[in-house]
C-alpha cells in the first residue's frame, strides 16, 4: 500500500462525510478500514502531503486541530 | 541580513512553497547565556537573596552572578521590551531573562554592577508613578501572578486577566517587595474553566466561572458548527441534536446538567454562555507545585463566586486579603498555605478568614465522597453551632 | 561544557536587521505621553494607571502614542489597533463580556498549529482591531535572549503586527498578539529566514515544551534542562507542528522537585530531575547554620524576625520521612529512607546538595480540567539516566504516543486515558512492572479484575463436575 493509496481514502472520506472537519483519528480509521495494516504515521504522511499540495486545509479552534476539505463547509475567513 | 520592508516580505502568495523554511524549532539557548553562566555552567554551589529581588548565585570556581528580578505585566509592548534591552544593554552585557512567572531577570557578574542597576530600575516610572520594574518577587512573599488573556485577546473568558491582576497586585504589592510572609504564596490566574493559565495548584487561584448555561443561536447554528463535534463537546452530555419549528437542525440544552464549563462554546460560536450577571470569579486557595515536606496539591474552592466588578474587583481583592492575613498571622516558618489550612482544618480556616461557607463548597461532581468527613476529628466553630441550633442539639 | 545546536546559528545583528532608526524609536516625549488622550473614552483603564504595580494601560497608551507618530508607510497594520483594543477592552467591561469571535482556517501554509484566529464582533467601531490573530513563537530554553534578538523581534512586529506581545504565554512561548491575515505569511518568513525561529504548539500538538533554569543558575538541577528541552523540541518538530494527536500533549522539564515550571500539574509527560545517592553533606556550613553564620532557606524569610535558627525544630522535625538527626553536632540523613522532597536542601542550600548520581523521574498524566477534573502526574519510571541524545527516553515517549493515538478518543488527554483504561494498562505499554511507589497506598476495595491466565486452570469449568460433589 502506498501513501497513493490513503491520500485516496482520505479525499473519498473528507468528500463524502457527513462532517466537513475531522479529527486525525476519523481520517485514521477511514483508511484503516479499508488498509488494516496502514501504520499511525503512514496516515498522517498522506494527510500532510494532501495540506501541503493545498487538497485539504487544517481548521483550527485554538485547543484542537481538524482537517477538512479545502472549499467544503466553513472554509474562508470569517 | 536585514528585515523586510516589502508588504509581503520573502513571501510569494503565488508560490507558496517557495523559500519556505520550516521545522527550525526554537534558537538555541546557549547563545543567549551571559558568559558568567557559560563559565560555570552546572558549577553553582549556593545562592542567597541579598535583598528582596536581589540574588547572588555563588560558583565552585568562585565566580557570583547578581541577579535583579523584576516584575511586569506579561501582556507587554515592544516599546516595553525596548526599555528592557536598554537596561540589558548598559548594565548586563545585552543579556536578559524571563521567568516561568512573567518576571524580568537582569544578570551581572559584580555587586557594584548589581547596584548601579538597581538604582536604575527603580528610577523608572510611568508617568502617573507606578514602577515600570518593580524590584521583587523572592522568598517568602508573593511574586508575580501568571494569567492568561481576558478579554484582551480570548473568545472564551468568564472574566478579565490583565485588569484583575493589575488590581490584585497593586493590593498586595508590599508582600512582593517584601519577605515577610511565613512561605512563597503563588497566586495564579485563569479567565474560564479551560484554564489554559493552569491555575489548579496555586496557594490562591483566582478563575473566571459561568453560572449560566448557554443560549442556543438556533437559525444559524447548523450553518456555523458541525452539530456532531458540539454533541460530543458536553462532558455530561447535557447536549443533545433537536429541531427547530421549522426543521432547522440544531441543539437542546438539558440546563440542569449543565456545569457551567463552556466546552461547547469552544467548539461552537452559537452556543454563547458568557452573560454579565452571571459570570464572576471563583477563588481556589491551598495548592501547591514542590513536593517540598508534603506532596503536592490541589487547590479548594473557598469562595464560589465573586462579581466581576471591573476594574478593579474590591470583592476579589478584599477575599485574598483576608486570606494572605489569616495566613500570616497564624502559618509556621516554611509551611505553605495549604499546609497550614490542613494543620489547623479547613473549618478553622474560614473562620480566620471570616469567609462565609455554603453548600457551593462542598463537592458533587465525581469522587466527591472522598472529600466527606467521615470522622469525629473536627473543631468547634460558629459554623458548627449553627448547625447544632438548627437542629435543636443546643438552644 | 558547551552545549551546541543541531544547526549553525545565524547572528543576529539588530543594526543590520532593523528597521526604525533612532529618531523613529525616540519620537515621544516624556511629557506628550503623561498629556496623551487616545480616542476612546476609557474611564476603567485611566484607573488602571494608577497605583505601584506596572500598568499594561500605560504601556498601551504608549506604543499607541509611538505608533501614531510614525509616518503611515512606517506600519503595515493598522495605526490605530492599539487604541481599537483599549476601546474595546472598556466596551467588554461596560457589557461584562468579550468582544472576540471564535477562530478558524489561519494558519501559516503546511502548519496545524502555532498561530490563533482572533476576530472582533465589534469591527465597526474597532477596525484596527478587526481581525487580531496570535502567533506562538517558540521560546529559547529557560527564555534568555540578548538584546539583538529582541531588538530585531520588536522591531519586525512593530511594522508588521500590533507591537503587542505577552513575554510569555502560560505554556512558554512568546506571544504576538494582533495582525491581519495578510500578514501571517510574512511574520512567518521574516522570523523564520531572518530570526532563524520557528512557531510553537497550539491545537491537538505537541505544545511547546518548556523548562526550568535548570543548572545554568541553580545549584540544585539534576539534568541539562535546556539541553532536553531543546533537544526534544528539535527531535519532535513534525509532532509540533502537524497535528495527529487525539489532543493536545505537553512535555516540561523541572531540574529539581521543587518543580518551578510546574511539570506535575501541567504536562501530560513530566519530567524532574532527581538523584539515587546520598545527600552530600558539609558539616561546617552545618555549624554555620546553627551558629547563625549563613541564612537559613538562602534568606527568604529575612522580612520577618522569626528568631534563631533553631536546626531541630526548621530542619530535622520538618523532614517527612523523619531521616535526619543531629549527633554530636554532625548532621545525619539515613538516605535509604529519604524522599528526597528537597526540604532541608532549601533551607541550608550551603551545607546539602543533591547527590551525584542524578537523572529523571517520569510521571504521566497532568491537565486541567475539564472532564474528569484537574489531575496531576501520576509517577510510572522512578529514575532514568537522561543523557544525549536521550535514546531511552525517546522510547518511552513513543510507545506512549502510538498507545494514546490507537486508544485515545477525540479531545481526551492521556491523564483521561489512563484513567479510563486504569493504570495497570498504561504500566504494559510503558514495559515497566508494577511498584508500591506509583500508588499513594494499595487499594482498599478487593474487587480484582482476575484475568483468565492469572488463575490455575483457568475459567473454563464444567457445571456436571461441580454438580457431582454438590447437590441441587
Amino acid at each position: 500500500m502506498s501513501t497513493e493509496d490513503y491520500k485516496q481514502v482520505i479525499l473519498d472520506h473528507a468528500t463524502n462525510s457527513k462532517k466537513t472537519k475531522l479529527y486525525f483519528s476519523d481520517l485514521k480509521k477511514a483508511v484503516q478500514k479499508q488498509y488494516p495494516d496502514a501504520k499511525t504515521r503512514m496516515v498522517k504522511q498522506a494527510a500532510t502531503e494532501l495540506i501541503n499540495d493545498g487538497t485539504m486545509i487544517y481548521y483550527s479552534t485554538g485547543s484542537t486541530t481538524m482537517y477538512g476539505l479545502k472549499g467544503r463547509g466553513i472554509t474562508e475567513d470569517q | 541580513m536585514a528585515l523586510s520592508t516589502e508588504r509581503l516580505g520573502k513571501y510569494d502568495p503565488n508560490n507558496p512553497q517557495e523559500n519556505r523554511v520550516t521545522d527550525i524549532g526554537p534558537r538555541h539557548f546557549w547563545q543567549y547565556f551571559p558568559e558568567v553562566i557559560k563559565n560555570n555552567y552546572g558549577k553553582w554551589a549556593y545562592h542567597d537573596i541579598l535583598e528582596p529581588g536581589i540574588m547572588v548565585h555563588v560558583s565552585e570556581t568562585g565566580d557570583k552572578v547578581f541577579t535583579v528580578r523584576c516584575g511586569g505585566a506579561r501582556f507587554m509592548t515592544v516599546e516595553h521590551v525596548r526599555e528592557i534591552c536598554d537596561i540589558a544593554d548598559k548594565h548586563c552585557d545585552g543579556h536578559v531573562r524571563f521567568t516561568t512567572r512573567n518576571n524580568i531577570e537582569f544578570l551581572t557578574d559584580s555587586h557594584d554592577k548589581m547596584v548601579a542597576m538597581k538604582e536604575d530600575i527603580n528610577s523608572r516610572k510611568t508617568p502617573h508613578g507606578g514602577f515600570k520594574f518593580p524590584i521583587g518577587g523572592t522568598g517568602a512573599g508573593v511574586t508575580n501572578i501568571v494569567h492568561t488573556q481576558g478579554f484582551i485577546h480570548c473568545h472564551t473568558p468568564a472574566t478579565d486577566a490583565s485588569s484583575l491582576v493589575k488590581a490584585v497586585m497593586d493590593e498586595v504589592f508590599d508582600y512582593f517587595t517584601g519577605m515577610e510572609l511565613p512561605a512563597k504564596v503563588r497566586i495564579s490566574m485563569a479567565c474560564c474553566l479551560n484554564m489554559c493559565g493552569a491555575v489548579h495548584c496555586s496557594d490562591i487561584a483566582l478563575l473566571g466561572v459561568h453560572r449560566k448555561p448557554p443560549i442556543v443561536d438556533h437559525e444559524y447554528i447548523d450553518a456555523i458548527c458541525e452539530i456532531p463535534l458540539v454533541t460530543a463537546a458536553c462532558p455530561l452530555g447535557a447536549i443533545s441534536p433537536s429541531k427547530t419549528e421549522s426543521g432547522k437542525k440544531t441543539v437542546k440544552i438539558k440546563e440542569e446538567r449543565c456545569m457551567f464549563c463552556g466546552n461547547c462554546y469552544t467548539m461552537c460560536p452559537s452556543v454563547p454562555i458568557s452573560d454579565k450577571e452571571g459570570d464572576g470569579v471563583a477563588i481556589l486557595a491551598g495548592g501547591k507545585l514542590s513536593n517540598r515536606m508534603t506532596v503536592p496539591k490541589f487547590s479548594k474552592v473557598v469562595v464560589p463566586w465573586a462579581p466581576n466588578n471591573f476594574p478593579r474587583f474590591p470583592e476579589v481583592v478584599d477575599y485574598i486579603k483576608k486570606i494572605l492575613n489569616a495566613y500570616s498571622e497564624s502559618a509556621n516558618k516554611y509551611e505553605r498555605l495549604g499546609d497550614w489550612a490542613e494543620r489547623i482544618g479547613w473549618e478553622k480556616f474560614f473562620e480566620k478568614t471570616d469567609i462565609p461557607f455554603s453548600e457551593h463548597l462542598i463537592d458533587d461532581y465525581r469522587l466527591a465522597y472522598d472529600s466527606y468527613r467521615t470522622s469525629t476529628q473536627f473543631k468547634f466553630t460558629q459554623a458548627a453551632w449553627d448547625v447544632s441550633k438548627k437542629v435543636g442539639g443546643i438552644d | 561544557m558547551a552545549f551546541e545546536p543541531k544547526e549553525e546559528q545565524k547572528t543576529i545583528n539588530y543594526e543590520e536587521a532593523r528597521i526604525y532608526s533612532q529618531e523613529e524609536l525616540s519620537n515621544y516625549t516624556e511629557e506628550e505621553l503623561k498629556n496623551y488622550k487616545i480616542k476612546h473614552d476609557v474611564p476603567d483603564l485611566d484607573d488602571l494607571e494608577k497605583g505601584p504595580w506596572p500598568s499594561f494601560v500605560t504601556d498601551a497608551k504608549r506604543e499607541d502614542l509611538h505608533r501614531k507618530k510614525l509616518n503611515d508607510e512606517r506600519l503595515l497594520i493598522s495605526k490605530n489597533c492599539v487604541e481599537d483594543l483599549l476601546g474595546q477592552l472598556q466596551l467588554s467591561f461596560d457589557h461584562g463580556e468579550t468582544h472576540w469571535k471564535h477562530g478558524g482556517i489561519v494558519g501559516v501554509f503546511g502548519y496545524g498549529g502555532g498561530v490563533i484566529g482572533r476576530y472582533s464582533d465589534v469591527q465597526e467601531d474597532f477596525p484596527g482591531v478587526a481581525s487580531f490573530h496570535t502567533l506562538r513563537v517558540n521560546q529559547a530554553a529557560s527564555k534568555f535572549y540578548d538584546t539583538n534578538y529582541l531588538r530585531t523581534l520588536c522591531d519586525m512586529w512593530e511594522y508588521r503586527g500590533s507591537g503587542l506581545l505577552n513575554m510569555h504565554g502560560s505554556t512558554g512561548d512568546i506571544i504576538l498578539l494582533g495582525t491581519t491575515t495578510e500578514q501571517l505569511e510574512p511574520v512567518f518568513h521574516e522570523m523564520t529566514h531572518e530570526l532563524q525561529q520557528d512557531l510553537g504548539g497550539s491545537g491537538s500538538n505537541l505544545r511547546t515544551p518548556s523548562c526550568c533554569i535548570g543548572k545554568a543558575r541553580c545549584e540544585w538541577s539534576c539534568i541539562d534542562t535546556q539541553d532536553m528541552c531543546y533537544e526534544l523540541t528539535q527531535f519532535y518538530q513534525d509532532e509540533l507542528h502537524r497535528p495527529m494527536f487525539p489532543y493536545k500533549f505537553k512535555f516540561k522539564f523541572d531540574g529539581c522537585p521543587n518543580g518551578c515550571v510546574a511539570s506535575i500539574a501541567r504536562s501530560d509527560m513530566s519530567f524532574i530531575g532527581t538523584w539515587k545517592d546520598n545527600i552530600k553533606i558539609d558539616q561546617d556550613k552545618v555549624k554555620a547554620y546553627i551558629n547563625g553564620e549563613a541564612q537559613p532557606n538562602a534568606g527568604s524569610h529575612n522580612g520577618r524576625d522569626w528568631g534563631k535558627f533553631d536546626i531541630q525544630k526548621e530542619v530535622i522535625d520538618r523532614c517527612p520521612t523523619g531521616c535526619m538527626s543531629l549527633e554530636n553536632g554532625e548532621l545525619k540523613i539515613d538516605n535509604e529512607n529519604c524522599n528526597r522532597c528537597m526540604h532541608c536542601i532549601n533551607v541550608m542550600p550551603q551545607a546539602l546538595r543533591p547527590g551525584d548520581d542524578k537523572g529523571v523521574t517520569i510521571l504521566f498524566g497532568a491537565k486541567a480540567p475539564i472532564l474528569e477534573g484537574a489531575q496531576m502526574s501520576v509517577m510510572t519510571i522512578p529514575f532514568m539516566k537522561a543523557e544525549p541524545p536521550y535514546d531511552n527516553i525517546k522510547d518511552v515517549i513513543e510507545n506512549v504516543w502510538d498507545w494514546w493515538m490507537e486508544e485515545g478518543k477525540n479531545r481526551e488527554r492521556l491523564g483521561e486515558l489512563i484513567q479510563r483504561k486504569t493504570l495497570q494498562e498504561f504500566l504494559k505499554v510503558v514495559g515497566v512492572p508494577a511498584a508500591p511507589q506509583m500508588v499513594t497506598a494499595p487499594r482498599a476495595n478487593p474487587y480484582i479484575f482476575w484475568k483468565e491466565e492469572d488463575v490455575p486452570g483457568g475459567f473454563e469449568r464444567d457445571v456436571e463436575d461441580y454438580r457431582s460433589r454438590h447437590k441441587r
